[in-house]
């Protein structure tokens, strides 16, 4: 176990933890009379975050004005997985306000803040306690500010609404004029918490607080930044993984009036060895393309264009046929397929994927020589101050990180390329320059979820029970593409994953694969494809056996409820209690029991991740022998205490939607060392006439709460295609569904 | 460069620009309406959606020079105060995600709602499929267009 960093991909060093190592809470003076909680380092957790190196210990702001505002900073950047809202109502929650009290202001990158990024659906389970103490600290000390006013004992004071109110009596003070006296106490350390039941906003849909800028288009986004004398840049990279330049000729791009300047990337030139490309800078961002357009440039593909999909796929079959690194090897697989009448093997094959978020990767990064100023979309703010420092030789409190709302992450903003590109090209010009990608550059130079060829066998024994699993299993590797020295297999296989632990006899093995194709963290990293591969040959043991897939599941998960050791994140155990409760519910919900309507097929998949649990069951229509309409999808999943309920549901329906796109469409190709897909309408994505109808269920539990920004991706895939078995017998083991090579049409 | 006068929001403004500027980018980048997103620009994604003559339009596929001479509306006009049933709707039903292809889609939404006060599904997945929603709110988004359409009366 290793704190789950292996599944957040933070790379080039996100800031390690050189946290200040203060007490709990630290009270600061504000300018103007008020009260400043930043929230520092628990104690208990200090141990924790020096193993869990890179991975980041949570803070917040809270300010409560003299002049009756209360503001609560968000300090983690907003993809879109709501946390600019579901964070700020922990605080608000203890604090005891009014949610409509409250202002939430984003907070840039802050040392006083710790770490601050967006990967591995951390932040809600990371961040949940001390954000309560930090809305618990201040409530009381507004609480004795007032009692100390009222020279009355604590215990004949309360909070509520942005009040304390004083027992039995009409008197009270508002925090607005409570804020100067509290702010001259000490910190509260251990402030009591709330208990579940008497929670007035966790657990309340609250609409995000972006919503009003949102659609009323003045939410700025990291595009719409513009400094002042800001210049655009578009970049050419070359168009085969690994290539450089061999001959640029510039001169029909520097005739276009506007263009300003061509500069080359060159990775062997530059201190964060880019990609290798030529960027045009041009006064605007029609200009700057019109100018890389007109730009001629001789690549040298350093051997790079013989990769392809085919030659992939070779190395894949081969790796999945050898020994590979053994993880797992429970009983003996050899002596129990030996022994079993009833046997299946079959290979999967799941794609690369591109990540393809709505907002084009961009940045903007004004470079002097006192200071950086930089704005744009990331996951890892404090990946791009490092990279600032490296480029520009400043020190990190010379640069300033302003975080935007982010278009969109699905993981591809944990890579900080673009950013490091926009300091690059500042640096070099002395002007603030804006970097925009197309959509073709994000297409073709993205940091994509691995491929992989996985060959699964399994063994029913004479009572139809599963008594042997194997898995030989090869992906190019994206802990390999990025040389870190954790194991290629990590966060592409999981060693103890269900089934693992309930077959006697359990084997697996891991290769990896070469590949010059940028790999990264996808949504749901790993478990996107294992959820599909596992719960897809469960179901075809399942049938295999004549049983009915939830029956198998829920006896391969056995009558006594266990706390199942897994060692990866989420760990570092797994409850099957739970796990068989998401399944049992999921069924109700779906009416799994009872036939499905006439003409539909239904297939089931469930799967735990990253602390949470999810059941799932697809509904499909045959609308033709080959055309199959997904019509609905039911969910079910415990994640713990849930904090925002509509944000919460936005999660896992949007996720739904993502692994059923990617399942049906999702590919990245690889041909003479390129990708072939440009944009979206060569990669599809699903769009509302395809979307299914979503019926969520979240369980309701007193457990410690988990992020949803990935759970429902995984399982979904596979109940797609356990529903298509169902309806048409045809086994669905290489994905995308809609290729060449089957005849299906899925919509 | 010529000069191309264009009626945005009620208003006349006089841009130089190339003639093959898409009007996407005299938008963001001259007139600094930045509401109007760039997704894909081949009009795939209709992040960029604006409407042309109260028709919905793909603003980076669509040069400046051909957009002279019509009425365009952006998000920006869309209502001076976030008042339209659209954008209300968007709010009570806590639409967006990430948030970056909501204009797009409120434009596209409020071009069908001119048309067809009282769409049906079918209208509604034929207006509103030219629109990627990569965080997958299209459920929402179909709740929130029939809520406003509601309002309607």
């Amino acid at each position: 176990m290793k704190n789950g960093i292996k599944s957040l991909g933070i790379e080039n060093g996100t800031p390690s933890n050189d946290l200040k190592r203060r007490d709990f809470l630290k009270l600061s003076g504000l300018a103007g009379a008020g009260l400043i909680i930043s929230i520092g380092l628990l104690d208990s957790r200090n141990a924790k975050a020096a193993a869990a190196k890179g991975i980041f210990e949570p803070s917040a702001y809270l300010k409560i004005g003299s002049d009756g505002k209360i503001i609560i900073m968000s300090k983690n950047p907003e993809i879109g997985q709501g946390v600019k809202t579901s964070m700020p109502q922990i605080i608000a929650e203890e604090l005891e306000v009014d949610w409509k009290q409250i202002e939430v202001v984003q907070a840039p990158l802050n040392n006083s803040l710790g770490d601050q990024f967006a990967g591995g659906s951390t932040a809600i389970k990371e961040n949940f306690t001390e954000l309560r103490k930090a809305g618990a600290a201040a409530k009381e000390m507004l609480i004795e500010a007032a009692s100390r006013k009222w020279k009355v004992p604590l215990n004949e004071c309360y909070a509520s609404e942005g009040f304390v109110f004083r027992k039995n009596t009409n008197d009270k003070f508002s925090y607005a004029e409570l804020a100067e006296a509290a702010s001259k106490l000490n910190v509260r350390e251990n402030p009591k918490l709330k208990e579940k039941k008497d929670y007035k906003l966790i657990g309340k849909a609250i609409g995000g607080v972006d919503n009003s800028k949102i659609v009323t288009g003045n939410m700025e986004f990291g595009i719409d930044a513009r400094p002042k004398g800001m210049v655009v840049a578009s970049i050419e990279r070359c168009p085969v993984f690994g290539g450089k330049a061999k001959n640029i000729d510039d001169t029909e791009a520097l005739k276009i009036p506007g263009v300003e300047k061509v500069i080359q990337l060159d990775p062997t030139q530059n201190p964060t060895r880019m990609v290798a490309g030529v960027a045009v800078i041009a006064k605007n961002t029609w200009t700057a393309m019109k100018g890389r357009k007109a730009l001629k440039i001789e690549w040298d593909y350093q051997g790079g264009e013989i990769e392809s999909d085919l030659n992939l796929k070779t190395q894949l079959e081969k790796n999945i046929n050898s020994k590979g690194e053994l993880l797992r090897n429970d009983g003996n697989v050899e002596e129990a397929f030996a022994k079993s009448t009833k046997v299946i093997e079959a290979v999967y094959e799941a794609p690369f994927l591109a990540h393809a978020p709505m907002e084009p990767m961009n940045y903007i990064a004004d470079v002097r020589s006192d200071g950086v100023d930089v704005w744009g979309p990331t996951q890892v703010p404090g990946s791009v101050r490092q990279l600032a420092t490296i480029i520009t030789g400043l020190a990190g409190d010379k640069i300033k990180v302003m975080m935007t709302r982010v278009g969109g992450g699905f993981g591809r903003r944990l890579m900080a390329d673009y950013a490091y590109e926009a300091i690059y090209l500042s640096k070099t010009i002395g002007k603030p320059v804006q970097v925009v990608w197309t959509r073709e550059d994000d297409m073709q130079h993205d940091f994509y979820r691995p491929a992989g060829m996985f060959k699964m066998k399994g063994a029913l024994d004479e009572n139809n029970k599963l008594t042997a699993w194997q898995i030989n299993a090869s992906t190019t590797s994206r802990y390999d593409f990025r040389g870190s020295s954790d194991p290629s297999y990590s966060t592409e296989v999981f060693p103890d994953g269900f089934p693992a632990g309930f077959v006697p006899n359990f084997r697996m093995e891991y290769l990896p694969a070469k590949s010059k194709v940028p790999r990264g963290a996808w949504r749901a990293p790993g478990h996107n494809i294992t959820a599909w591969l596992d719960q897809s040959f469960l179901d075809e043991m399942a049938n295999l056996a004549g049983k009915d897939p939830v029956a198998f599941r829920l006896e391969l998960l056995g009558e006594e409820d266990k706390e199942m050791p897994y060692s990866d994140h989420g760990g570092p155990v797994y409850s099957t209690r739970r796990l068989k409760n998401v399944i049992t519910l999921a069924a109700e919900k779906a009416n799994w029991n009872q036939p499905a309507t006439k003409g539909t097929y239904r297939g089931f998949a469930a799967h735990f991740m990253f602390g949470a649990y999810i059941a799932e069951v697809v509904t499909i229509s045959m609308r033709s022998t080959q055309t199959i309409k997904i019509e609905k999808v039911v969910a079910v999943c415990d994640c713990g205490i849930v904090i925002n309920l509509s944000g919460a549901m936005n999660q896992l329906e949007g996720g739904i939607i993502d692994g059923l796109s990617s399942a049906t469409n999702g590919a990245i190709h690889i041909e003479s060392g390129r990708v072939k897909e440009g944009n979206f309408d060569d990669y599809k994505m699903m769009r509302m006439k395809d979307a299914p109808e979503i019926e969520v269920h979240l369980v309701d539990s007193d457990e410690s709460p988990e992020g949803l920004g990935e759970m429902s991706l995984p399982p979904v895939s596979a109940a797609l295609c356990n529903a298509i078995f169902r309806a048409t017998g045809k086994r669905i083991r290489k994905l995308p569904i809609n290729s060449e090579q089957e005849k299906l049409q899925v919509f | 460069m010529p000069t191309f006068s264009l009626i945005i929001n009620t208003e006349t403004h006089q841009v130089d620009v190339s003639p093959d500027t898409p009007l996407l980018w005299v938008l963001r980048d001259e007139l600094h309406l930045k509401g109007t997103k760039f997704g894909c620009g081949i009009g795939q994604c209709g992040a960029c959606t604006v409407h042309l003559n109260g028709i919905a339009v793909r603003s980076c596929s669509l040069p400046v020079a051909s957009a002279a001479k019509g009425k365009i509306t952006t998000i920006e006009g869309l209502s001076k105060d976030g008042s339209h049933a659209l954008q209300k709707a968007w709010i009570e039903l806590d639409v967006p995600q990430c948030g970056y292809c909501q204009v797009g889609q409120l434009m596209s939404a409020s071009a069908l709602l001119i048309r067809k006060p009282h769409p049906t599904d079918v209208e509604i997945d034929a207006a509103m499929s030219g629109n990627l929603c990569r965080c997958g709110t299209y459920s929402r988004i179909r709740k929130a267009i029939k809520l406003a359409a509601s309002k309607n009366g």
